[in-house]
């Protein structure tokens, strides 16, 4: 398809059962962009030639030199599939009768982790996935980590084994050890689908499967690719065989004898295993051939296996031959098009299953009934997953999905943000959606409206939303849910302009950047500095360089990174503590106790959460953490932000009044957890009890100006005296690199507190994987130290797991988290020293 | 009486928390309240009621100042001892009680221009100076310097002028005071660390020492970058913030009614919800008992040190914050926390950017498009629309009032209550 146009594009967004929306995911550097690449050559957007050698997606600069996707983006493609093709979709959701063209819209998404938000955003907008595996390296961190997050969306994966070249040509693997290598990668992804997918869940079965077609082979920088399908047609008419049943036959333990003409189940004397056969030998001897140099066998080679060559390819011999040799034979495009079409689910078949998982109002309204039918002539429903700068300075089009009804330009809609609740105004917009357009790449192209099922941009929303949001024409529609992402923004950088006066830019700056990352966090703190928070010292530099040069244009100056940390108690409070409003009329008795292991991080994920029945709730708690059930039912609030990882437990018994003051106790509760007693950091992991509490039997004499600061004096005091500590971030941290490179990792982790808990080999490979855990403070220039200490040969992928208390009792001088302590102090502009408890705590 | 009235009991076990000096020797009270000038002045202008204003440090000696200062006039002088704002300002308010004719300041002023126009006198402290440690600080700067004194060290003017001759002895006192661009030496007592940036701010010298008298040494003030740093996060704040507190802090300080006029147009005009709030000396207690209230701007004098503090619920700011967040000027304003300074500036044709994105929490700043263009059903009951200032917050509190459950509580005869006052009730022994 050289020749689409917009129009045609828009003709067959109307029928939604033959659009495929994808996600291409994977490990760094395992080829998704040039594999996208060579899709793209064959929907016709740039020449064929220049696959494989252009990053198409990679439409920045910098994603140019570094060779890294920072963006991603979203490319649509259309694309016919033949009629023997079709038969192999069975399900009537997947394709409309009489209609051989499909669209394509492919998002291809970044592998580093430190831009795993963006593959959240693109994750949400697709229904299907294609993991992308380097044959060499196998299944890595970050393949586990995108793919866990797929199936949590309910996203469809399908695999591609990438970098066969290199297999060949690098390893020299012979034939049944790269089978073995393949099987036990489609394995490993079979066992990480397992682990977070069910059999009997809504997606159904879906695990990738070689001889269902579902798992691709072959190299993206060469441009070549296959499924079994096409070994399997080609074979066919010989074995008169059907093309389904030969499929089977092809991959696991199937091996065929020559000889006598019999398959056997078994490997055998004189028998082979028939992907090794029929798949890999033929691939093999035109490697050989070419890469030796053998040109008559390599020519007699070709009419066997159907390859003419172009005229002008004759001449060539080597590499480049090889390249257009297996080009022509198995192009890619055609191969994993196929797969694309065949094995992902259209929209109408995935929102289906997705509508409960989307849409946070009730599941028989207008909007979930339009979502889950993927209606276009049903309300609007759309959600906005990410910004992408425009051209226009300070401008985004909002980037998103059609779940229902249709988008178009100048339609008046409800733009909700992330924090709107239904019948309140807070966050909603009604606003015209000033253009709709369809975003390929670098180029954008105006289309006059998008119907259900498709993903398309908006321009004249980004006013009104910050990184995502609902836009619905539907007056009672509740949001479609925020996205979770698997990283956290846990290192900061201060910024600040170098010539004062730039401030009111730096300002600006820091808003546009805000828009433009799915993740990133730019703040002011409460002493006044501009915060700038991001997954990783990569995630900032990127960040801090788009502010540079794009968002604010003036020259920064920044800090080091630095983590922020947690506040928490080790121990139970022990003293009862009591604290006397000013009035000394009131008295608050409390303790505060630790966290059981697990609770923090089951409030973090949303397991236990401020908005659950309280009553399932406490029954949880009570199961899972053997709290008192009548104690957990009567959990007052979460905190900070009435969601964070703190409690607060009433545990008092016929307190007259008490529910009067329950706002104000509350209030002092949130200030309290948001701003700790040792330095005004965030508290975690921390349940406060209030055991008693006497009153003032006059409502004016227990107000909110008695009460909430008297609340935030006694819950520091029984910080104080519950054993305060500090926690830090840590990372998990995968490397991977080559066996003489394993002892240079451990030096440079045991000199940055940094310890390893599993290392192991790569089957079949002579790499070695190596996980760690590592503090966050301490990650800052790991990757350079890392490469120095082991001759550039070990690349390590850090991503936030957890909180570690940094061990050590702040209220010691000479400890560590003191000295931490009192630079925090310092820097939020605090008095030093530390806090004293006599200024908490009173006396009865 | 006794509901009316405080128990006798509980006034005078009260215990009062103050730092007391040491009282001033009998025999010195006249030369250090100087008051035969005093006398002279009554005299002269012929004030026939005298009010003398002393800060709570001062106060043991009030009775006897007054005693002496009424023998020596032949006239009844009145103590004001309950300052209702800062003891640096004149308190107009409670002169005005009497009728005062005129008001005799004692202690620390701060020199904000007046609101009133009674007739005052400021008598200063008089704080002792090592001169012998001064000299030996002086020596390294090998430059013309201008001393300035704060005011407890202006008695001592004619002995520095005397051992410093080479030297300019300039008093905070004076009416133009000009220092810009000098190198000055503060001799400072109280309060110096508020008058420092505000000597900074508003004279701008071109190097700024103050002569620590303690362990005598000369320290370079530098601006404390982190006093304007955190206007950033406040300006952001304000911007943040639906309901503002204006919290009155001044009776005394000329212009404080148009400051909070200019407040109210200002804060208005960017459709945020005001409260003033009038509750004597701001406390952390008082001002938390409003917690619908996102923020508090104090109109007070530029010494008022609760700018400074972090204790309370929700931040402090200054007129100067607000009007950067809310009238921001296209040249730099520059910081200061006397208001007179930035009232006075044109109010721009302020609309705000609706949709800012808050540097705070996030979020999109701005209002909702949809106020008023859909029509909402009232319901039974229904009195005021949610808003997002008082009532909306009020409605989102989880005590809502004595519930009434009707035909499922018992029916109970009233019965007699307690009698007294909160404090302490009739039937409650104090404590």
């Amino acid at each position: 398809m050289v020749n689409f146009t917009v129009d045609e594009i828009r003709a067959v967004m109307d029928k939604k059962r033959n659009i495929r929306n994808m996600s291409v995911i994977a490990h760094v550097d395992h080829g998704k962009s040039t594999l996208t690449d060579s899709l793209v050559s064959k929907a016709g957007i740039i020449a064929g030639a220049k696959a494989g050698e252009t990053r198409f997606t990679d439409t920045r600069k910098d994603e140019q030199d570094r060779c890294i996707t920072i963006k991603s983006t979203a490319i649509s493609m259309y694309f016919e599939l033949e009629d023997r093709d079709l038969v192999f979709i069975t399900n009537p959701e997947q394709r409309e009768k009489e209609e051989k063209g499909f669209l394509i819209n492919l998002i291809d998404s970044p592998g580093h982790v430190d831009f795993s938000s963006e593959v959240t955003a693109a994750l949400r907008v697709t229904d299907g996935a294609l993991v992308v595996v380097d044959c060499v390296s196998g299944v890595c961190v970050q393949t586990e980590t995108v793919l866990r997050q797929a199936i949590a969306e309910r996203i469809k994966p399908i695999l591609f084994m990438n970098k066969m070249d290199r297999a060949l040509l690098e390893l020299q693997l012979d034939s049944e050890e790269l089978y073995q290598t393949f099987q036990r990668i489609v394995e490993n992804v079979n066992v990480i689908i397992a682990t977070y997918a069910d059999d009997n869940g809504p997606m159904g079965n879906i695990h990738v499967d070689p001889s269902k077609g579902s798992v691709g082979f072959g190299s993206g920088l060469h441009g070549w690719a296959f499924t079994l399908k096409q070994f399997a047609e080609m074979y066919s008419e010989k074995f008169k065989i059907d093309v389904v049943k030969l499929m089977n036959r092809l991959w696991g333990e199937n091996f065929f004898n020559p000889k006598t003409k019999k398959w056997a189940k078994q490997k055998e004397a004189d028998n082979k295993r028939s992907f090794c056969m029929y798949i890999l030998d033929p691939i093999y001897k035109i490697f050989d051939s070419i890469m030796n140099y053998r040109k008559e066998e390599y020519e007699a080679l070709f009419p066997k296996l159907g390859i003419q060559l172009k005229h002008e390819d004759k001449d060539k011999d080597g590499k480049p031959l090889l390249k257009v040799v297996m080009r022509t034979w198995l192009p890619a495009g055609e191969a994993l098009l196929q797969m694309i079409a065949i094995h992902l689910p259209s929209p109408v078949t995935a929102q289906k299953y997705r509508m409960e998982m989307l849409y946070e109002g009730p599941h028989d309204d207008e909007a979930a009934i339009g979502i889950k039918n993927c209606d276009p002539n049903a309300p609007l429903m759309m959600y906005v997953s990410k910004m992408v700068p425009t051209s226009d300075k300070g401008r985004f089009y909002a980037f998103g999905r059609v779940f229902s009804g249709k988008v178009a330009t100048g339609m008046k809609a409800r733009i909700m943000g992330p924090n709107y609740t239904p019948g309140k105004k807070e966050d909603l917009y009604e606003k015209a959606i000033q253009r709709t357009i369809l975003m390929m790449g670098r180029n954008v192209e105006a289309i006059e409206d998008v119907p259900s099922g498709n993903i398309c941009g908006l321009v004249g929303v980004d006013q009104f939303l910050v990184k995502t949001g609902t836009i619905t024409t539907f007056k009672d529609a509740h949001n479609l849910r925020v996205m979770k992402f698997s990283v956290s923004p846990v290192v900061r950088v201060a910024v600040e302009p170098k010539n004062p006066a730039d401030l009111p830019k730096l300002v600006e700056g820091l808003k546009r950047l805000a828009k433009s990352d799915p993740m990133v966090q730019c703040i002011i703190e409460e002493s006044g500095e501009h915060i700038i928070a991001g997954a990783g010292e990569l995630h900032l530099e990127i960040c801090l360089k788009d502010l540079e040069e794009d968002h604010a244009c003036i020259p920064i100056k920044k800090s080091d990174p630095v983590v922020s940390y947690r506040e928490t108690v080790v121990e139970e409070s022990n003293q009862m503590c009591l604290s006397k409003s000013p009035n000394k009329h009131n008295r608050l008795f409390m303790k505060a106790v630790p966290m059981p292991e697990g609770l923090a991080e089951d409030i973090d994920d949303g397991k236990v959460n401020p908005r659950d029945d309280f009553k399932s709730r406490a029954r949880y708690l009570g199961e899972k953490y053997e709290y008192d059930v009548t104690e957990a039912r009567k959990i007052w609030c979460f905190g900070p932000d009435g969601t964070g990882p703190n409690i607060l437990v009433d545990c008092t018994k016929g307190v007259q009044y008490l529910n009067e003051i329950k706002d104000s106790v509350v209030a002092g509760f949130q200030w309290a957890t948001k701003e700790g007693v040792l330095s005004e950091e965030n508290l975690r992991g921390v349940r406060f009890n209030i055991y008693d509490v006497t009153l003032h039997a006059d409502a004016i004499h227990r107000g909110g100006g008695q009460i909430i600061p008297t609340t935030r004096r006694c819950l520091y005091a029984c910080l104080l005296t519950a054993g305060p500590r500090l926690m830090e971030p840590v990372y998990q941290c995968e490397i991977q690199c080559p066996e003489v490179a394993v002892g240079g990792i451990y030096g440079v982790l045991n000199r940055r507190r940094g310890h390893v808990f599993e290392e192991q080999q790569v089957a079949g490979t002579p790499m070695f994987v190596v996980k760690a855990y590592l503090p966050v403070n301490e990650s800052f220039g790991f990757t350079a130290d890392l490469r120095s200490n082991t001759g550039g040969q070990a690349f390590p992928q850090c991503v936030f797991d957890h909180w570690q208390i940094l061990p050590g009792d702040p209220l010691e001088t000479s400890s560590r988290p003191y000295t931490v302590v009192q630079e925090t102090r310092k820097r939020k502009g605090l008095k030093e020293g530390l806090p004293d408890l006599s200024q908490y705590l009173d006396k009865l | 009486m006794s509901q009316f009235s405080t128990n006798e009991a509980v006034s005078l076990e009260k215990q009062v928390e103050t730092v007391l000096n040491p009282a001033t020797k009998f025999e010195l009270i006249d030369e250090v309240y100087e008051l035969q000038r005093c006398a002279g002045w009554i005299k002269a202008n012929d004030f026939q009621k005298v009010c003398l204003q002393f800060p709570d440090h001062l106060l043991q000696d009030s009775s006897e100042v007054a005693l002496r200062l009424g023998k020596q006039v032949g006239r009844t002088v009145y103590i004001l001892a309950d300052t209702a704002y800062e003891s640096c300002c004149i308190d107009y308010v409670a002169a005005g009680h009497i009728n005062a004719d005129a008001i005799i300041h004692f202690g620390p002023v701060c020199f904000s221009k007046t609101s009133a126009n009674i007739p005052y006198l400021n008598i200063y402290e008089k704080d002792e100076l090592d001169l012998g440690a001064l000299e030996q600080c002086l020596v390294p700067l090998n430059e013309k310097i201008v001393i300035l004194l704060d005011t407890s060290f202006i008695h001592l003017t004619d002995k520095i002028v005397a051992k410093f001759p080479d030297h300019t002895i300039k008093t905070i006192n004076s009416d133009n005071l000009t220092i810009e661009n000098d190198t000055v030496v503060f001799i400072g007592g109280r309060n110096h660390h508020r008058k420092l940036p505000n000597l900074k701010f508003s004279h701008k010298p071109k190097t700024l020492y103050y002569f620590n008298d303690k362990a005598p040494s000369l320290i370079n003030y530098t601006l404390d970058e982190k006093v304007l740093r955190r206007r950033y996060f406040l300006v952001e704040k304000i911007k943040d913030s639906n309901t503002v507190g204006i919290v009155i802090g001044t009776l005394g300080v000329s212009n404080y009614l148009k400051a909070i006029e200019r407040l109210k147009k200002l804060l208005t005009l960017h459709s945020k919800k005001y409260y003033l709030v009038s509750v004597g000396k701001p406390t952390v207690a008082k001002l938390a008992n409003f917690p619908e209230i996102d923020i508090y701007v104090v109109v007070t004098c530029a010494l008022n040190e609760i700018y400074d503090s972090r204790d309370y619920y929700k931040p402090i700011v200054t007129i100067y914050d607000v009007e950067m967040a809310l009238n921001p000027a296209p040249e730099g304003l520059e910081f200061t926390y006397d208001y007179n300074d930035v009232i006075t500036r044109p109010l721009n044709d302020v609309t705000s950017d609706p949709n800012d994105v808050s540097l705070l929490t996030g979020r999109i700043r701005g209002t909702s498009t949809i106020q008023g263009a859909e029509l909402v059903s009232k319901e039974a009951g229904t009195v005021a629309l949610n808003t997002n200032h008082g009532a909306g917050f009020l409605a989102n509190r989880t005590w809502k009032g004595l519930e009434r459950d009707v035909g499922g509580d018992e029916v109970k005869m009233a019965s007699e209550g307690r009698r007294g006052i909160a404090q302490s009730y009739n039937d409650e022994t104090s404590g």
